[in-house]
């Protein structure tokens, strides 16, 4: 097997962190190698490594040269990692929305003729990288009109225009639906037929045991699995190697939930001007009802038309059984103390830029202000209490949302929330791009929650998650809920009931 | 997956995540500290090449109230720099508000202290209208505040023609000389005199610790500040983000109203050309400071010390007998130099501070 890339022993210290100690990864062509370990232990360093963005302090990079020997290389930046072959996917987006498809794929060495762009050749060889995908798209569309896989694919379709031989793909199918992403791994597997070494670093196993060949597991900045067959793993064996000790399960707060009492949150036969139409819901205090669907249904919609952001044209929404009206996210929490925490923590969830305590204490200063002056003091008292209560680790209240690790800026996120005492809590994907072992932890803090009385309606697309966590499960499709179940905890019946709803979804209106 | 809730089993420890490293910033990147160590520079260079600099009642009386004026000018735009917005028409805010005050001295004989008000209200209105404008059509506020200037421009024209028949009112409010001309060293108790301060400087000193207060512990300021930090994020913890548009625009209307009154103390008159020179130093002086254009982020000490070091080269190059146009040049090429140094100075710590993967 030819290696395609060889990183020995290496090294990379920031201060207070030594983020890779002695890290290693070995590519060889035609694999899907899986890159795993858990939020900060140091994956996302080795890839900025590989891509030119940082210098290790230790240790080499070796890439082939012309004559297929490997040598030692020095990545000055992103430029030398293109040309040295190595192409990436990050986890955002990095495609310019005006621009056509083929002058993005194109846009790091774009033809020229005569000082001015090169048209034809820039379409032949956009039209080039689109084959090798087998992805039927016009090269002259602009990016902002494709949807969210297409823009994926194109993102691929660029990390190869520069004759990649190893792409990195970093958790690629976040924000993508299971057929979008089993296509994506169709096309990874075909490009690996052709010789093409590709990395693949995500949080779901399910994913990376279906598609990956190899895998690296780091742990600590350290390889604590090196390029091993991925078949010789089981995956409990891979969770144990990413956190370092034997599997622990999770310890859910028993709850039960009184049949007769009022529901907290109810509707009735709701439509709203987002598109719902017949969505009836209950959540009674104590209670986890899960709201399931694809990517694209209308859930996380409807909880942003349940706080005002979107009319409700039809039926009724009662809060402790009295009819609401909620005009805005303000009106929410203040008359009904109801809090949502969003799926899209960095956007809409956190102010990144801004400490934790004012993150947290965002939605209480109505409270905590005297004569309209809030106290320092009575803020940072709130912020112990929650960064204790939730686990969140900090070296002061005063360090910015944005340093945090994701499973602590989710905490953050959920934080305010709690501070401002919602006793009905809507709370949408909780762990996405989280590691195994905060999501664990996150699943005892949401059924914490609903075993000290807070009604929760719990959006996710995470069939395990839902059926770990959720009393009841709705399934929604198309902005409209197909189906209702009572969750007895066995996974596979579980799973196959709610995916019969999805996909033979009774009384849906096109 | 683990769905067993076995209640022997040990409950899962927080992740051994390594600690974040703390944002501890060197000296060297404080902003503040920089423009204070520039500042003591360029005196001890004025007023050795050239006496004069040190003249109590010539040039630093006259000093401390032109920093007066621009120390407001730079707060103005402060409060809608908080939300990454600007004011371009912070210096016609300031022409229509002194000329509310002109008229209500000259047609309704007010005291000097209601005429401000009245100026005040007007500025902080036609603040309002513009952030109402922003909040409501979503239009850039540069692009919404550039025409209200443009039509300001006219309107204030029109307006002096109107009431005066040229461009300024000939009263003199009783007080307005002793703002113009007293320091508290006029003002004695037996023997003890004041020290050589003049007296709008406390007027000034009041503004920018009020609006300190406010972006530091009031919960209108802060609110205004995650508006800046990030919009959606703050409408969906409940703040009700139009309203703060219409707030800090409002606020910023009123302190060019206050900026305007300031300057008309020390001219002595209410005139129309009033502002004309504010648009540059109101960002001069919280960008040199250390506020973003992005918002989020605001000082206002870093402002009244932008403003000291503008106006102290402004002084020092005017005794130096620099025209006008030169001075202009040289005030442009520091604030180049001084950006430039800014973005370095941040890139630097941004460095040393990066965190872990």
């Amino acid at each position: 097997m030819t290696v395609v890339l060889s990183a020995e022993k290496l090294v990379k210290t920031f201060p207070g962190v030594r983020a890779l100690d002695e890290a290693t990864l070995t590519l060889t062509a035609g694999s899907v190698h899986a890159l795993l370990g858990e939020n900060g232990a140091g994956k996302s360093t080795l890839i900025k490594i590989l891509t030119g963005v940082y210098r290790p302090d230790g240790g080499q990079l070796r890439l082939p040269g012309p004559d297929g020997e490997l040598r030692a290389v020095q990545l000055g930046n992103p430029q030398d990692a293109q040309r040295a072959g190595i192409g990436v996917v990050h986890q955002e987006r990095n495609l310019i929305p005006a621009f056509s498809v083929a002058e993005n794929i194109c846009l790091q060495h774009l033809p020229r003729r005569a000082g001015l762009l090169d048209r034809a050749a820039l379409r032949t060889e956009a039209r080039r990288c689109l084959d090798l995908l087998d992805l039927d798209l016009d090269p002259d569309l602009p990016v902002s009109r494709l949807s969210v896989a297409q823009l994926q694919l194109v993102e691929i379709a660029k990390a190869l225009s520069a004759e990649s031989t190893v792409l990195l793909l970093d958790e690629p199918t976040a924000s993508l639906t299971n057929d979008e992403a089993d296509r994506l791994y169709g096309i990874v597997r075909r490009l690996s037929e052709r010789g093409h070494a590709t990395v693949l670093v995500s949080h779901k196993l399910e994913e990376v045991f279906a598609v990956a060949d190899t895998v690296t597991v780091l742990r600590d900045g350290r390889s604590v699995a090196e390029a091993e067959p991925l078949a010789d793993h089981s995956r409990e064996e891979i969770v144990d190697l990413m956190v370092g000790r034997a599997y622990q399960q999770v310890h859910l707060a028993a709850r039960t939930v009184a049949a007769d009492v009022e529901p907290a949150l109810a509707l009735d036969a709701v439509a709203t001007t987002a598109g719902h139409h017949d969505v009836s819901l209950a959540v009674r205090p104590g209670e986890i009802v899960g709201l399931y669907g694809l990517v694209g249904a209308g859930r996380s919609e409807l909880a942003k038309a349940l706080l005002g952001l979107d009319q409700i044209t039809a039926g009724e929404v009662r809060v402790h059984g009295r009819p609401a009206r909620i005009r805005d996210v303000g009106d929410a929490l203040h008359r009904y103390r109801i809090g949502y925490v969003t799926e899209n923590r960095k956007e809409e969830g956190l102010f990144l830029d801004q400490t934790v305590a004012r993150n947290t204490a965002v939605t209480v200063w109505r409270r905590l202000a005297r004569l309209g002056l809030v106290r320092d003091r009575a803020e940072r008292s709130l912020v112990d209490e929650y960064a204790d209560r939730l686990g969140i680790r900090l070296a002061s209240p005063d360090q910015h949302a944005g340093q945090l690790s994701g499973g602590n800026q989710q905490k953050v996120s959920l934080a305010k929330w709690l501070a401002a005492d919602c006793d009905v809590l809507i709370i949408d994907e909780p762990t996405v791009g989280i590691d195994v072992r905060t999501k664990a932890a996150f699943h005892e803090l949401i059924a914490g929650l609903a075993a000290r009385g807070m009604a929760i309606l719990l959006i996710s697309s995470d069939l395990p998650e839902m059926v770990t966590l959720a009393d009841r499960i709705a399934v929604m499709r198309e902005f409209a809920i197909v189906g209702e179940l009572d969750n007895d905890h066995d996974y596979d019946r579980m799973s196959q009931s709610v995916i019969r709803f999805i996909h033979d979804g009774q009384g849906v209106v096109a | 997956m683990k769905t067993e809730t076995a209640p022997e089993a040990p409950a899962v420890p927080p992740a051994a995540e390594p600690r974040p490293p703390a944002r501890a910033l060197p000296v060297w990147a404080n902003p503040r500290l920089g423009l204070l160590i520039v500042i003591a520079v360029l005196v001890v260079l004025f007023s050795s090449l050239t006496p004069a600099f040190l003249d109590p009642r010539l040039t630093l009386a006259p000093l401390q109230a032109d920093i007066s004026v621009y120390v407001v000018v730079g707060l103005a735009q402060l409060a809608v720099l908080s939300l990454g917005h600007m004011n371009m028409a912070v210096g016609r805010m300031a022409a229509l508000s002194t000329f509310a005050m002109g008229l209500a001295y000259d047609r309704l004989g007010v005291p000097l202290l209601v005429g401000l008000l009245v100026g005040l209200a007007v500025g902080a209105g036609i603040g309002a209208l513009a952030g109402l404008l922003i909040a409501k059509t979503g239009v850039n506020s540069f692009v919404v505040t550039l025409a209200l200037d443009f039509g300001l421009l006219g309107l204030v024209t029109i307006l002096y023609t109107w009431a005066t028949g040229g461009v300024s009112f000939a009263v003199q409010p009783s007080g307005l000389s002793a703002l113009r001309f007293d320091t508290f060293a006029d003002y004695c108790m037996g023997e003890v005199c004041g020290p050589r301060i003049p007296l709008v400087v406390p007027i000034a000193v009041a503004a920018a610790l009020g609006v300190g207060l406010l972006f530091r512990h009031a919960r209108l300021g802060r609110e205004i500040l995650m508006t800046g930090s990030n919009t959606v994020a703050a409408e969906l913890s409940g703040i009700p983000t139009h309203r703060r548009v219409v707030a800090a625009h409002a606020l910023s209307g009123l302190l060019a109203a206050l900026a305007g009154f300031l300057l008309a103390a020390n001219n002595g008159a209410f005139s129309a050309n009033i502002g004309e020179s504010f648009l540059l130093p109101s960002f001069l002086a919280p960008v040199l400071g250390g506020t973003l254009l992005a918002g989020g982020a605001v000082s206002v000490l870093g402002t009244a010390l932008g403003a000291t070091l503008t106006q102290v080269i402004y002084k020092g190059l005017n005794l130096l007998q620099f025209s006008l146009e030169e001075l202009k040049l040289y005030i442009g090429l520091v604030l180049l130099a001084a950006l430039s140094l800014d973005r370095l100075r941040a890139v630097l710590a941004e460095r040393r501070a990066v965190s872990s993967s």
